[in-house]
């Protein structure tokens, strides 16, 4: 599980090189977008050399390759299955799409849900085991939709909710769209905590400077870690499923809830 | 006696035989907008004026009738605290006589004081002078600020002279140079350019490892208790040291942390602080932007000093030495935390001391803040290419890729025993280095010295090399 995940351009030496020091829990290489076409051979050396090189160790490292429309689809996903990453970031993915690349690599896959088509399919994809969970595309998704792209974000709405239940019901990691006014701290602070507050498990990054704000909000309070102590403390002393405290009651789920809260502190601040 | 006031050099030197003074002085406050240095020289290049020793407090690109001068075989020395561009470059290629001599900005001030740098003429660029050669730098049509490296030439200087292009009838009230120093004022259009004062590097980096690197020096300073009320700091004016000041800014600000005085060269970044009212005084050597020389002229606690106030190591005033910690950057760092910013890896000369080794030998604790790589160049090397400031004055390094405690220091060692800063040995980060760009091959140097780094304490602590092309 991560909370930070840094978009890195995969033809860009000086970021790879660097792309480990920002502190982000997990990195997306790019291929895609970031990646012009005809650059697109030398990137893919150069990330195969990185990789076997001088590859990180303590965070995750994941590659979007191009959509499985793109000419270049067919050489990403077979040099992508040399290399000791931890997943895939599949664009523009639909139910189709992602069986498709699904057949050609066994690599965990995590859906960027950039289209309607997309947001509709996402509780069917979520059914194969190799999705790790699901990355909003939100500026692709409004576009597709003809619709602007606001600072508030009401018009992607339902498509963060939609992806936010998918992914809770089947325990997917659910990642929202990035923030992508780079100087705009105190939007970014907004943004976040409005993902983590409606139930993100973490948001992709478009620029370092992000980062650290980003780990800040997805870290677990102060507040929602002494709760959690308190309540497994309880369940310790009662020795049983449910019980009451402070007047509300206490179950199963709230205590499997408290536990992830802990275990998400310690991983993250373990780092 | 008021000194006499004339209009133009050439006058000036119907009066005083040109060629008698050899030793000759400048300061640099208008950075690469001085037209003084080429307006005099010009006159030493008509005059064949041979064997000179010329005592410019720094050399920038603008001035290029020094190149003139060295080409013309006139110049015998020179004795500065930073050189760069075309001047810089052809002085690591082309010997002199006498050398190069490079000092630091407070051993200027004490080699001037106590006449083992003896100046026949001081030649001094000032924006507002009076009739009683009274002088200010911060008031004035070429305002640049603080005035102080030029200070000690004018006390001790045979002849000072003064080249304004602002004369007032009114006398100045607490001026910075004193006009019982001043023998001459010479009448000029126009002394300068002050847009040129902006070094360039004033801009706060929003680079992001420059910013790591910037939260991680802020971090330190906060785990090292650095950041108390009454505490005093100085930073370079580079992107990361002003980045540094601005992490720091808003950590005063949370805490409400107020801070006794921070010194050195003066940026609108701390101009900010001080009028919010979390730093108390500005003591302020000189001016890196508009913003700080419009602070100085109207703020009473935005206060000028002399390169002799600020560090000359044998003035008991000097203020570095209150200081509690001092940002500083670096060309190279070996691994005894010796510090290079004179010349780049080939040894040609590409800055100086400046404040460098003053502050650092003075604050109690210097840190040095710079990327590990550049390009794909090591910042840490076994040894550095010329060492400016001596590695025992050095007590820590900050990279993006970690944390470096000069292991002297054992009592910062002992304060952040339990701390989770990425602390490394500086060798471990050399590694790491390493393992990225390989280990670069030695760079062959020659054995001809073209002259030294002159510690603050007058001792010789390196040399510089001829470099061929």
């Amino acid at each position: 599980m991560s909370r930070s995940y840094l978009f890195v351009p995969g033809n860009n030496p000086a970021m790879l090189q660097q792309m480990d020091v920002f502190e982000a829990d997990a990195i997306i290489i790019d291929l895609e977008d970031s990646v012009l076409d005809y650059d697109k051979d030398a990137a893919l050396d150069l990330v195969h050399n990185f990789l076997a090189q001088l590859r990180p160790q303590h965070l995750e490292v994941f590659i979007r390759i191009n959509a499985v429309d793109h000419p270049q689809f067919t050489q990403d996903i077979k040099r992508v299955n040399e290399w000791k990453i931890d997943g895939i970031v599949l664009p523009k993915a639909t139910l189709y799409s992602l069986q498709l690349a699904a057949s050609k690599t066994t690599k965990p896959i995590i859906p960027i849900l950039e289209t309607p088509m997309g947001i509709l399919d996402a509780r069917e994809m979520a059914t194969l085991p190799r999705v790790l969970g699901f990355l909003l595309g939100g500026e692709d998704l409004t576009k597709e939709l003809h619709i602007a792209r606001s600072k508030e974000g009401k018009e992607i709405l339902y498509a963060r909710q939609h992806i936010i239940m998918v992914a809770s019901a089947y325990q997917k990691r659910s990642i929202d769209t990035p923030f992508v006014s780079t100087k705009d701290f105190e939007g970014l602070q907004e943004e976040a905590s409005f993902a983590k507050a409606i139930g993100f498990s973490g948001k992709a990054v478009i620029h370092p400077n992000h980062v650290p704000i980003i780990n800040r909000i997805f870290l677990p309070s102060e507040e929602e870690l002494q709760e959690a102590r308190r309540i497994l403390k309880k369940a310790k002393e009662v020795g049983s499923g449910a019980f009451s405290l402070d007047g509300k009651m206490v179950d199963k789920p709230i205590i499997e809830k408290a536990r992830s809260i802990i275990k998400q502190y310690e991983i993250y601040t373990r780092k | 006696m008021a000194p006499k006031i004339i209009n133009s050099l050439d006058e000036l030197y119907q009066i005083i035989p040109i060629s008698k003074y050899p030793n000759i002085s400048f300061h640099h406050h208008l950075r690469n907008g001085d037209y003084v240095m080429n307006m005099v020289l010009d006159h030493y290049i008509k005059h064949k004026v041979k064997r000179l020793h010329l005592y410019p407090s720094s050399i920038f690109p603008v001035h290029t009738k020094l190149l003139k001068l060295l080409h013309n075989g006139q110049v015998e020395s020179i004795t500065t605290n930073y050189m760069n561009g075309p001047v810089a470059q052809y002085l690591s290629q082309h010997p002199i006589h006498g050398g190069i001599r490079m000092q630091t900005h407070g051993g200027r001030a004490r080699n001037i004081l106590d006449g083992t740098s003896h100046i026949d003429i001081a030649y001094i660029a000032a924006p507002f002078v009076d009739m009683l050669g009274n002088a200010t730098g911060y008031l004035g049509k070429s305002k640049f600020g603080s005035i102080g490296y030029a200070i000690p030439d004018s006390e001790q200087a045979d002849i000072t002279v003064l080249i304004t292009d602002d004369l007032t009838k009114n006398e100045i009230a607490n001026p910075e140079i004193l006009g019982k120093n001043v023998d001459y004022i010479v009448l000029v259009d126009q002394i300068g350019d002050p847009n040129g004062i902006v070094s360039g590097t004033t801009n706060i980096t929003t680079h992001p490892i420059h910013v790591k690197i910037a939260r991680d020096t802020v971090k330190l300073m906060n785990e090292l208790g650095l950041i108390s009320q009454g505490f005093t700091f100085q930073s370079g004016a580079g992107g990361t040291s002003l980045r540094v000041t601005k992490e720091l800014g808003e950590i005063m600000r949370q805490r409400q942390i107020h801070a006794s005085f921070f010194s050195g060269g003066i940026t609108e970044h701390h101009v900010a602080l001080l009028e919010e009212g979390l730093v108390e005084y500005l003591y302020d050597v000189q001016c890196f932007d508009k913003v700080a020389i419009q602070s100085i002229a109207r703020n009473q606690k935005h206060i000028p000093i002399s390169a002799n106030l600020y560090a000359n190591p044998v003035n008991k005033q000097r203020i570095i030495k209150d200081l509690d910690v001092v940002i500083l950057g670096a060309t190279e760092i070996d691994l005894n935390f010796n510090v290079n910013v004179t010349t780049d890896s080939h040894g040609k000369i590409i800055g100086g001391s400046g404040g460098h080794s003053d502050t650092a030998s003075e604050a109690k604790v210097s840190i040095i803040v710079a990327p590990l790589l550049r390009g794909r160049l090591p910042l840490i090397k076994q040894n550095v290419t010329t060492i400016t400031t001596l590695g025992k004055n050095i007590d820590a390094l900050v990279t993006e890729r970690g944390i470096a405690i000069n292991p002297s220091r054992t009592d910062l060692l002992t304060k952040l025993k339990h701390s989770k800063l990425p602390l490394k040995p500086i060798d471990e980060l050399l590694n790491i280095a390493h393992k990225m760009t390989g280990i670069p091959k030695p760079i062959p140097r020659q054995d001809t010295v073209i002259g030294v780094i002159e510690d603050r304490t007058q001792t010789i602590i390196d040399t510089l090399k001829l470099v061929v092309n």
